[in-house]
């Protein structure tokens, strides 16, 4: 079977589709910060497919900068949340109800 | 290349590093002095923008044209940096508050700087993007400052889940943008946009690039974080976040829309009308009931970047110059709240509007400052806000001949406005007709925060009363967009 760019794209949008559905339905911080890196990669498999296919280069290098500042992301996320079940002893969403209306 | 370009933001990270290093040789009582020494250096910076070397009045790129320098530019270099210097003030009156980092506190402020320095010259997807993570992980860490408040690292949490989920988006809308037409670059991308107006994946990715930007500046229906962020962070985050990160959407969202993809935007005319309306009226009806004054300015927020997205939406020169004249107006009205507001909470640990009691025996000047922020807000005459909205209004207005749903809009926005008189004067009432004040005793003020709030003062009258010049920047400003 030949793979075309289509099969990528597809597998691209499943991904992102799977992480949206991870961040709406999931309730633990950590497996909703997991599924938004999920999305973060469907968005560079579809700029890597595109940059094969389409024969520009310029999406493979922003497919750096977006693997550069998710790791600076996550570092930064994963000390907020850690930083939060220290104070609270939690990483759930329901807790997280001190200010409200 | 032409490295020299980015002189300004080269000279704010060095400023932030060497405040690191500085930090190290700064013995532990004298550290909050640190504020000054980079407000200081900030506005060696800003002087030196109006210089010939920086701003030599002709528009030039580097880096293969991802970085533009122009008067858009330089304009909204200008006012970040006069942002963050009125924010590094606040902050060194704030630093009893925060217990350990306070260097670092000040040097975060520069790097956020740094970002929305970038923001301001952007003409690339992917400098658009690093600006924004920059800008946006920054604020994180400063949302989240106070660790040993609850409130704040919650208020940090719920940023960094719908900062990220928006980013996601955007990132993926610069997928499908780049997938369609092969381009980054803004200059690039204006020249192919027209043939790609009716290709329904290339607008998809630009829907989704405007819902990342539509986040930075809290507008309808992405502005669920703004009320929690703001009423949880420390407030001169909450300050720098209410003007500088949303001003660096606005650039960015002027840059794409009318820089990128004009064509396009032509056709998004009832999309843009829609979320200026729902945001003005959802901030200005859920701002009524609050009664926590960093949350009320939240929701003010929202409601604020409604009336700008109203400029946007009128696809007029008039317009988008309008946007800059007011985003000036809203940068003193908002610095002068947030400075009475960090001044008076910084004792005491709620934000209740209750706490402005007796403000006007605690302190006259700091009353009659507030009093003239709300005003400013409200769009009262003779002050900033008012000419802000008037011109906004009038940009709107002259675009309704030919289509008569810009009267609408304009009739939304007054209505909004009406709303905010009771919500403002709310603010006003408490100051100096609530009975029972518990604490009379007098507020200190440092001599650089009278400054700052007299400069804020200032620039909320001059602008009010003599917006001549800033008129005039604002429109040559703009030039070089098309729309």
């Amino acid at each position: 079977m030949h793979v075309g760019l289509e099969h990528y794209l597809v597998v691209s949008a499943l991904l992102f589709c799977l992480g949206l559905l991870g961040v709406v339905l999931r309730r633990n911080l950590l497996v909703i910060y997991m599924s938004l890196e999920l999305m973060l990669n469907a968005s560079n498999l579809a700029l890597v497919a595109f940059s094969r296919f389409n024969g520009h280069l310029n999406g493979q290098v922003m497919v750096f900068f977006i693997i550069t500042v998710a790791a600076a992301e996550v570092s930064v996320g994963l000390a907020l949340i850690v930083a939060l079940y220290r104070k609270r002893q939690t990483a759930h969403v329901e807790d997280l109800t001190t200010m409200k209306l | 290349m032409n490295y020299s370009l980015t002189i300004l933001e080269m000279a704010v990270i060095a400023l932030g590093l060497g405040l690191l290093l500085l930090d190290l040789w700064t013995p532990a009582g004298q550290k909050r002095q640190l504020g000054y020494v980079a407000a200081a250096a900030l506005g060696f910076v800003l002087l030196f923008s109006f210089s010939s070397l920086v701003d030599s009045g002709v528009t030039a790129t580097a880096f293969n044209g991802m970085y533009v320098q122009d008067d858009l530019a330089l304009f909204f270099k200008r006012f970040f940096l006069l942002t963050a210097i009125l924010v590094l003030v606040m902050s060194v009156e704030f630093a009893d508050c925060i217990p350990t980092g306070i260097s670092e506190f000040y040097a975060l402020i520069l790097f956020a700087l740094s970002g929305m320095m970038v923001a301001a010259s952007t003409n690339d997807f992917s400098l658009l993007f690093v600006a924004v993570e920059l800008i946006t992980v920054t604020f994180y860490v400063l949302t989240s400052f106070q660790r040993s408040r609850l409130a704040s690292l919650e208020a940090g949490v719920k940023y960094l889940i719908l900062g990220a989920l928006s980013s996601a988006f955007m990132v993926f809308g610069i997928a499908l943008v780049f997938g369609t037409t092969g381009k980054l670059n803004f200059t690039e991308l204006a020249g192919v946009a027209a043939q790609f107006s009716a290709d329904k994946v290339f607008l998809l990715g630009l829907l989704l690039v405007l819902v990342g930007l539509g986040f930075k500046i809290a507008a309808f229906p992405f502005q669920i974080w703004a009320p929690d962020v703001y009423q949880g962070s420390p407030a001169p985050t909450t300050a720098f976040l209410a003007v500088g990160s949303k001003a660096a959407g606005f650039v960015l969202l002027l840059r794409v829309l009318f820089g990128a993809v004009p064509e396009v935007t032509a056709h998004w005319t009832r999309l843009l009308m829609a979320i200026s309306a729902a945001t003005i009226l959802y901030g200005n009806l859920c701002a009524i009931p609050q009664r926590n004054l960093k949350r009320l300015l939240g929701y003010s927020s929202i409601a604020n970047a409604g009336y700008m997205l109203l400029g946007v939406a009128a696809l007029s020169r008039a317009g988008q110059s309008a946007v800059l004249f007011y985003l000036g107006g809203y940068l003193f009205t908002v610095l002068a709240a947030f400075t009475v507001i960090c001044l008076v909470m910084r004792r005491i640990g709620g934000e209740d509007i209750s706490a402005l009691a007796g403000l006007n025996q605690r302190s006259p000047f700091l009353a009659v400052t507030m009093t003239l922020a709300m005003v400013s807000l409200a769009g009262i005459p003779p002050l900033a806000g008012f000419f802000g909205k008037f011109l906004l209004l009038k940009a709107a207005v002259e675009q309704g001949a030919p289509n008569h749903a810009y009267y609408w809009l304009v009739a939304v926005a007054i209505v909004g406005v009406v709303i905010s008189l009771y919500y403002y004067f709310g603010v006003v009432r408490a100051i100096y007709w609530s009975e029972q004040p518990a604490d009379l005793s007098p507020i200190q003020i440092s001599t650089p925060i009278k400054v700052c709030l007299c400069l804020c003062v200032l620039g909320m009258f001059v602008l009010g009363l003599f917006p001549g010049v800033v008129v005039n920047v604002a429109a040559n400003a703009v030039a070089t967009l098309k729309f």
